[in-house]
């Protein structure tokens, strides 16, 4: 399979101002040197807690936001460096679908409009054309045409959410950011919606960046699952892997705290302790070491590398080192 | 475990919380029936919108009257009803036998108040205690609630804890009197997973030392499957099915029940997760009958014209369930 996206030690550094003159203070490092690649038709998952910069890598690989250094390969060209007209040319192949469905969709805009703007701002379609398009796209992802003068109060969460699809679906990307897609909705409808997106990514060959806090979805969906805390990913691991493999404690930490399902089975793990530290103050070394039960004398001051287990899984922990 | 020879500690029958507004009446609770004993842990669990929430605040008194109105119903607590009393009365057993813990920690502490202060508040109210002591207690149940270094916590705002420790702060607050009765909506919704291990241990801790009865509101099954003694599941303002936690995961009944249970994402990657088709019903237009039959796959012709009531399975009265699939066979039998 051909790497459809490439990511390189990527940062995003959000300057703190404070003071009588508002200096910078510091830096809030929510993106400190984050490397991945994402293949033709696969999906990688992205884990983390709240803060620890999901979404922020997420809206880089698109160019939402600029990031403060490093590169993003999207088909082999540094997106980074793009300059307007050409970022044009490549936006149509990358789209997102965003958390909430209640506020990403402009409430004065009907279904057809929303879904339909993307293909006029490009000039792919007008008139009839596009109305066909609209159609087959509502149909796509199981909404009925009766729908497209609706606006989006008139939709449940699913519904919307379909909408949000159907919206990035329509320049037939070839990569699209899902940006907890489902946390904010009901259990029944998100089996719905995940179904859905698997289902369009196989017809389509669709790449996936599907970020999540939940351990499940993500099992669920990606081949290949990336850990991230503040800031850093701390492992990347073929999902079939997770359950037995998973070598960074964080990520062990993060398998044990999710109840499991089975009510005779109550042996739970001990939580992990503490709250995540503050990304304007990480703590030295490796930023997991103050809750880490593994924690050694050089994990305080020394920030650990990443290191290659086997194939496609990485670790950055001192445990592995020899 | 709750031992079900004793009485009950909260008796909700016949309880039905509607809203009056200009346009509908919205039934959010229609006629449930709910029990819990000292000391167990009573799940209910639902979609957004099923009534959980207004059940839990018909409990406490907190509906807003009007738009809000209980239709019918008693809800006994240690054999008084809840709906009878005076507000006066009612203030005196609210935040001290029955306290409740909200869903979002970050709005539910006053920003302008040291949390030293808010906890201190819920005590010389319920308490005959001077300042002094009070804040003497207010330390030691934030020791009880783990939160690392109390003595300055106490005189923090809220604003300078992180979203578990409002949250133990929250729990803290609902303890201090030592409740019988602890109403949790959703305590953990807003917190990162790591953080709700860390409450969900607390709370079970809390009432393993202090034998006090909880009422655990959630959606997340894990949660349902790992801290309760007994689930009862709502739909649409109906419970629709109530048994031991166990029986629930191995031989759900209600169609409901099962979907939801079979559309989790289990460890098996790329299979198809089974759904429920459609969408929950508007709670002001619900369907004639059974409020889930749309959507169910095992739909009959009685579904949709009786509402069916909740009833136990034949042979085990612990196990009940609101669905035409099992009552034709209990009145046959």
């Amino acid at each position: 399979m051909k790497t459809l996206l490439k990511v390189q030690s990527l940062k995003k550094y959000f300057p703190v101002y404070g003071g009588l003159l508002s200096r910078i203070k510091g830096f809030v490092k929510a993106v400190d040197d984050v490397s991945f690649e994402i293949k033709e038709g696969e999906t990688l998952g992205l884990v983390g807690e709240s803060g620890c910069g999901k979404t922020t890598v997420g809206r880089m690989t698109l160019r939402l936001l600029e990031p403060t250094s490093g590169k993003v390969f999207f088909e082999g060209t540094d997106i980074i460096g793009l300059k307007n007209k050409e970022l044009e040319m490549i936006r149509p192949k990358m789209q997102i679908i965003f958390q909430d469905p209640y506020s990403s969709l402009n409430p004065r805009f009907t279904t057809e409009r929303i879904i339909g703007e993307a293909l006029s701002a490009h000039g792919l379609a007008k008139g009839n054309t596009l109305q066909k398009k609209i159609e087959s796209l509502m149909e796509k992802v199981g909404l009925s045409k009766i729908y497209m003068n609706r606006f989006p109060h008139e939709f449940s969460g699913g519904q919307r959410q379909r909408i949000g699809i159907a919206r990035a679906l329509a320049l037939n990307p070839k990569y699209i950011v899902c940006d907890e897609p489902v946390s904010a909705l009901d259990v029944s409808i998100q089996a719905q919606i995940i179904n859905l997106l698997q289902s369009l990514q196989k017809e389509d060959n669709l790449s996936l960046l599907f970020i999540s806090h939940d351990l499940n979805v993500v099992k669920h969906l990606s081949q290949r699952t990336a850990v991230m805390y503040l800031g850093k990913i701390v492992e990347v691991v073929p999902t079939k892997l997770l359950n037995t493999k998973a070598a960074h404690p964080y990520t062990q930490a993060l398998l044990n705290s999710k109840p499991s399902l089975n009510p005779t089975d109550r042996r739970r793990p001990k939580p992990l302790q503490g709250d995540v530290p503050s990304p304007l103050n990480p703590p030295l070394g490796c930023h997991f070491h103050p809750r880490c039960p593994e924690v050694m004398e050089r994990c305080k001051t020394e920030i650990p590398r990443h290191i290659k287990l086997e194939d496609g899984h990485f670790v950055s922990c001192h445990l592995y080192n020899d | 475990m709750g031992s079900k020879s004793k009485d009950p500690l909260l008796e909700i029958q016949n309880l039905s919380t509607s809203f009056h507004t200009d346009e509908n009446v919205v039934r959010s609770v229609r006629n449930i029936n709910l029990c819990l004993y000292p000391g167990e842990t009573v799940a209910l669990v639902g979609e957004s919108g099923c009534g959980k929430s207004v059940t839990a605040l018909s409990t406490m008194r907190l509906i807003p009257i009007p738009p809000g109105k209980f239709e019918n119903g008693r809800i006994l607590y240690k054999g008084k009803d809840l709906l009878q009393i005076t507000e006066q009365d009612m203030q005196k057993i609210r935040g001290n036998e029955i306290s409740m813990v909200f869903q979002e920690p970050m709005t539910s502490l006053n920003p302008i108040f040291t949390i030293g202060d808010q906890i201190c508040e819920t005590i010389l109210l319920h308490q005959n205690k001077t300042e002094d002591e009070a804040m003497e207690l207010t330390l030691e149940i934030l020791k009880k609630v783990a939160i690392p270094s109390p003595e300055q916590r106490i005189n923090q705002y809220p604003h300078e804890l992180s979203g578990g420790m409002k949250q133990r702060v929250m729990i803290a607050m609902s303890i201090v009197c030592n409740p019988s009765l602890l109403i949790a909506d959703e305590p953990t919704t807003a917190l990162d997973v790591t953080i709700q291990a860390q409450i969900l241990d607390l709370l079970n801790v809390l009432r393993n030392d202090t034998a006090m009865s909880i009422l655990l509101i959630t959606h997340n099954l894990g949660i349902v499957a790992q801290y309760s003694d007994r689930v009862a599941v709502m739909y649409s303002g109906k419970i629709v099915e109530q048994a031991s936690v166990e029986k629930i995961f191995a031989s759900p009944s209600h169609p409901y029940t099962k979907g939801l249970i079979n559309s989790l994402p289990k460890d098996e990657i790329n299979e198809k997760l089974a759904t429920i088709p459609g969408t929950v019903p508007h709670p002001a237009f619900l369907p004639e009958g059974c409020a889930f039959h749309p959507r169910c796959p095992d739909k009959i012709d009685a579904c949709e014209k009786k509402i069916p009531e909740l009833q136990p399975l034949e042979n085990q009265p612990s196990h009940q369930v609101a669905c035409w699939l099992y009552h034709d066979s209990v009145s046959i039998t």
